[in-house]
């Protein structure tokens, strides 16, 4: 038996063994990613910093939305013992069974998920994670609780930071935030479970702004999920950085000023910079402070409140709000008229009240007595005139045409569309055109008499009061506008730039002149519907009342207006639900909100005292008549 | 006869110098593997890299001393020093139990594995015994004696239990076939008893133990592999089921082989060269096959069995959590490695895998160093025991030939196992890396081991038989 060969086995083995693990580990550590990935679900965590949200600035740089530090008292159930539930729920002010119930609330809302692995249903609760036990703490409540949690290990406090409206004003403006929904997450990868979205007003619109970017820090985990040390030393970490502030057209001061003015009403003040588009002020009626919705607590405690409010405070009425634009409508038909060469500044008209009714003044005998009386006859003809130009020679096919013309001249201002705006919520309201009446009357079944009503701005014409201060802006630059926005600049780049293309109404700039002058009579003028929006010896107000016919009850009363006359500053539109005739409640709240913004104070204080104690909620529905 | 009277003139310095790299890489990876920020000291003695220097010190102290005594000593003391590892192993069972194994005999913290003293007291014994056997003389007798010898203890350690240690005794079944003691002399008994068969010896009983162990080890994998599929990321797309890589592999070897084998081997020997490789191939493939094929063809719940045996069964965070972990920390390594202190998975404050400084000491030290430091550990083995092996073949006597085969074959048990349960090769048995993995008795045994070799390698030329 030779056994010498043997050896040869042996060796034969040892080098086998050593071909197989070297080809193994290659194929381990160099071709095959799976350990790698493995791995790193094991062993690596990626920890997101949130950054605070981004500050807003008003148009004189004053803070008007920051954040504020909470705190959430965080609980790690493998890190708590022996807990003492008697004398914890002391601390918190809660019953026994209360701690116990939240025990159990923060595992049932973690839901369950299937294992893939073994089909078993599993809860996605781990113990040896950290969840809130309570959430947005006050720094005083911590500082009561947070000197005990030694007693009660497992328990631990942690800064968050929240919203804060310091001014405690323009709610509709700002909107709200609260948690993302699990479709938001799956959508959008940047959410994660528990962190916050915007949910309407600038916080929505710029939510993507807003919300900075988060920090990604890579960290080695332990078996026991701590935290031990950065990956890589931190070679793939990025910082969290918090967006740049946004500069805002909004002056804060007179946002307040204007929902002041409007307590116990119903309606709105919208106030824009005719020469930026920049808006100044948006005051829905009725209004809340805006800290009331920010945060779990005060969403849950307050929203199902603001929900079943009668007034409606979260409804967005500048933007939403359709309403009949009545008579300040007017101010449109005029400047279409000129246009079209229907009507020239000498046209006049008699007060006739045949087709529409009238209030009893003088007729007028041209374009801006016309507008400083208001005469609903007056433009009656020149709507008819707009409408029925006589280009065909059947009537129905002429108004087709006309109404069709006049409704292009209508989207020239912005009215029946959404301005492509940094508002969010906005409605079109409502200029109708023939195919409109078409659908209602039948194809040439209708002419200029059975739809006269849009000519004084009621039927079937809608405007928000956005839209109706967009058209006081259009006015002052006499002709065209840009698109009204609340955010002038991110950071320090400017506006959006659709925010920087000017928009040309249809209507020529040397037309204005009359109608700006019979704004100013009906201020100014003797029998002019506006008196009351004057304010000052220096400043001219051009102004035009509007009262909407409502079915529901009193009129609501309108006033838009801009000053100064030759340079405007401001142009507003103030819009009372139900307050009747336009020059009474609306024409000085507008001229309230003007001297505010142009002088910062005001002199007529018996004026102000009058609008801030008016209640206009519950008017009495007047017996209906005809005007 | 002539007595050498330098200690160091003829000792094998490519052993001695592969034993010391190895040490010094073992402190260092200790070092990462144990690290603790409050004990940066690398000679903190209340840390485990401070123990671990200090066991190293210890462990060459013991070796000078094996250096100084005559090496004729261990044959002439064989069976007392085998009876007296034997008591160890009696006593240590009636020591309290640590983790489960009566495994420690205690003098507090430093305490002692008498198992792994019994290797060499055994590996002693079975050279004492087999250099008195004549082999062209076996019979049952001599072939139940010496595995006797072996299985003895194997049987005192399983009732620790130290299921480790016991299969690193099945080593000891090599150095017998490598001298000749096999199976033969049963498997001739059972077959002779069939009427008109008279063999004088069979090929299966003479090769039994390598024919054994070749085909478990290839079952093993083929078990391992062939229900998986790999993707290669230069041909995306194209998934290779495990089975057929095993044949690639299979084919890939024997090429490599009948390469080397062509270039060392005489010219008229090719064509023998070729046939052996291309049955072993043969051979090879046809195990893979069947057992590939007779697994496929299982009732389901013995399936199951077998996979949750193997660990196959994907239960991560449960029964297969060490190993699992233990993947994922050397396959995280890449090529080159996270650096030296930067295992994530493997780095003790992360305690993802268990005993990252014992038995999976392997782990931290692919994770940190890539396959560069898998390659550097393979390539260090896979020296020192072709270079035992070459000893061992050098010697004049039995004794120490068996000696050292028996060195070599207990150091390639550890190094198969511990690094096959890193690499998913083997089932998860707790045994040391040698020369790597923490602790005292693993690293003073194997010292002594390797010393005695070293010492009786260095006076070969003074043996006359």
């Amino acid at each position: 038996m030779n056994l010498d060969g043997r050896k040869y086995v042996i060796l034969v083995f040892i080098i086998l063994v050593g071909i197989v693990y070297l080809a193994r580990l290659f194929f381990m550590q160099v071709v095959d990613d799976t350990w790698k990935l493995r791995a790193a679900e094991i062993a690596e965590k990626r920890k997101e910093i949130t950054p605070p949200r981004g500050i807003v600035f008003d148009r004189n740089g004053k803070k008007i939305v920051t954040n504020r530090s909470y705190y959430n008292l965080m609980m790690r159930e493998d890190d708590i013992v022996d807990l003492d539930t008697a004398a914890f729920a002391e601390l918190l002010g809660w019953t026994p069974q209360e701690v116990k119930n939240r025990f159990w609330n923060i595992r049932k809302k973690e839901g369950k998920y299937r294992n893939p692995h073994t089909g078993k249903l599993q809860e996605n609760y781990q113990s040896q994670r950290a969840y809130p036990f309570i959430e947005e703490l006050t720094i005083d409540e911590i500082t009561r609780i947070a000197p005990n949690l030694a007693k009660f290990p497992g328990f631990y406090e942690d800064l968050t930071s929240m919203r804060f409206y310091p001014y405690a004003g323009g709610a509709n403006i700002f909107g709200y935030l609260s948690e993302v929904n699990q479709e938001e997450i799956e959508e959008d990868g940047f959410y994660r479970r528990g962190d916050h979205i915007g949910r309407a007003g600038i916080e929505r619109y710029y939510e993507k702004e807003l919300r900075g970017r988060k920090g990604i820090k890579y960290i080695v985990t332990s078996a026991s999920m701590n935290a031990i040390e950065s990956y890589a030393n931190g070679k793939y970490d990025t910082t969290a950085r918090q967006s740049p502030p946004l500069k805002m057209g909004v002056d804060i001061d007179l946002q307040v000023y204007g929902e002041k003015l409007m307590v116990n009403k119903r309606g709105c003040i919208v106030a824009i910079e005719p020469s930026t588009g920049e808006i100044l002020a948006l005051v829905s009626a009725p209004s809340f402070d805006p800290n009331l919705l920010v945060g779990k607590q005060n969403i849950s405690k307050n929203y199902p409140v603001f929900v079943m409010d009668e007034g409606k405070p979260l409804y967005p009425r500048p933007l939403a709000a359709e309403y009949p634009p009545g008579s300040i409508f007017k101010l449109v038909q005029s400047l279409i008229g000129l246009q079209e060469g229907v009507i020239t500044e000498s046209s006049g008209f008699p007060c006739n009240k045949s087709m529409v009714g009238c209030h009893n003044h003088p007729s007028a005998g041209n374009l801006p007595d016309g507008i400083k009386h208001s005469c609903n006859p007056y433009f009656y003809y020149v709507t008819r005139r707009i409408i029925q130009q006589g280009k065909k020679r059947s009537m129905f096919a002429d108004a087709e045409v006309g109404l069709n013309l006049w409704a292009d001249y209508m989207h020239s201002f912005g009215l029946g569309e959404k301005f492509d705006s940094d508002i969010t919520g906005l409605r079109p309201g409502l200029i109708p055109n023939a195919a409109y009446y078409d659908e209602w009357y039948g194809h040439h079944a209708w002419a200029f008499s059975t739809i006269r009503s849009i000519s004084i701005g009621q039927g079937e014409v809608k405007v928000t009061p956005l839209q109706m201060a967009n058209i006081a802006a259009i006015i002052a630059n006499k002709g065209w506008y840009y698109t009204p926005h609340f955010v002038r600049s991110i950071g320090n780049s400017g506006p959006l730039p659709q925010f920087r293309k000017k928009h040309y109404t249809m209507v020529e700039s040397k037309h204005f002149a009359p109608v700006i002058e019979g704004m100013r009579r009906a201020v100014y003028a003797p029998g002019g519907t506006a008196h009351r929006a004057s304010f000052s010896e220096d400043v001219i107000v051009c102004g035009k009342t509007g009262t909407a016919q409502n079915p529901a009850g009193e009129d609501h009363s309108i006033f838009i207006a801009f000053a100064p006359m030759d340079n405007p500053k401001i142009a507003i539109a103030v819009f009372i639900e139900n307050a009747g005739f336009g020059g009474v409640w609306a024409a000085p709240t507008a001229s309230l909100m003007m001297e505010k913004y142009l002088k910062r104070k005001i002199t007529d204080k018996e004026k102000e005292t009058r609008i801030l104690t008016a209640n206009l909620l519950n008017v009495k529905p007047k017996p209906k008549k005809k005007k | 006869m002539r007595r050498d009277d330098s200690l160091t003139q003829h000792v094998d310095w490519w052993l001695f110098t592969v034993v010391i790299i190895m040490l010094g890489m073992g402190i260092a990876n200790v070092y990462s593997a144990a690290y603790d920020p409050d004990h940066p000291s690398i000679f903190d003695f209340s840390q485990k890299y401070g123990k671990q220097i200090m066991w190293v010190g210890f462990s060459l102290f013991l070796g000078l001393l094996v250096f100084l005594i005559d090496a004729d000593i261990y044959r002439k003391f064989a069976i007392p020093i085998y009876l007296f590892t034997f008591c160890l192993l009696i006593v240590v069972l009636f020591m309290p139990a640590v983790n489960g194994a009566h495994a420690w005999l205690g003098f507090g913290s430093l305490g002692i594995q008498p198992a792994e003293f019994a290797k060499i007291g055994t590996a002693i014994a079975l050279s004492t015994y087999v250099s008195n056997v004549n082999i062209k003389q076996q019979n049952m007798q001599t072939v139940f004696l010496a595995l006797g010898i072996v299985l003895v203890p194997m049987v005192m350690i399983l009732l620790q239990p130290d299921a480790g240690t016991f299969v690193v005794f099945t080593s000891f079944f090599f150095v017998l076939y490598r001298e000749g003691i096999t199976f033969d002399p049963i498997v001739l008994r059972i077959v002779n008893t069939i009427p008109g068969v008279k063999f004088k010896e069979t090929w299966v009983g003479s090769h039994f133990i390598p024919i054994l162990f070749f085909t478990i080890f290839l079952s093993l994998i083929t078990l391992l592999m062939s229900g998986n599929q790999y993707e290669f990321s230069f041909m995306p797309g194209v998934l290779i089921p495990g089975f057929y890589g095993i044949l690639l592999t299979l084919a890939v070897i024997a090429l490599l082989a009948y390469l080397m084998l062509r270039w060392i081997s005489a010219k008229r020997e090719k064509g023998r060269v070729l046939a052996i490789v291309l049955i072993g191939f043969l051979l090879s493939a046809s195990i893979s096959t069947a057992v590939n094929f007779s697994f496929k063809n299982l009732a389901k719940h013995q399936r199951d069995r077998i996979e949750l045996f193997l660990g196959l069964k994907q239960d991560p965070d449960g029964e297969d959590y060490n190993r699992n972990r233990a993947m994922a920390a050397v396959g995280s390594g890449g090529l080159f490695g996270k650096g030296y202190q930067q295992a994530s998975v493997a780095s003790v404050e992360s305690n993802h895998v268990p005993e990252s400084e014992t038995d999976f000491i392997f782990c931290p030290l692919a994770e940190e160093w890539g396959f560069m430091g898998s390659i550097a550990i393979v390539f260090l083995f896979m020296f020192m025991l072709i270079r035992i092996v070459i000893i061992a073949e050098r010697q004049r006597s039995t004794f120490n030939r068996v000696y050292a085969y028996s060195v070599a074959m207990i150091v390639f048990y550890h190094f198969a196992v511990n690094i096959g349960m890193n690499i998913g090769f083997a089932p998860v048995i707790g045994i040391p890396l040698p020369f790597f993995s923490y602790g005292g008795s693993s690293l003073m045994s194997f010292s002594i081991m390797l010393f005695i070799l070293l010492k009786l390698d260095s006076q070969r030329r003074d043996v006359l038989h």
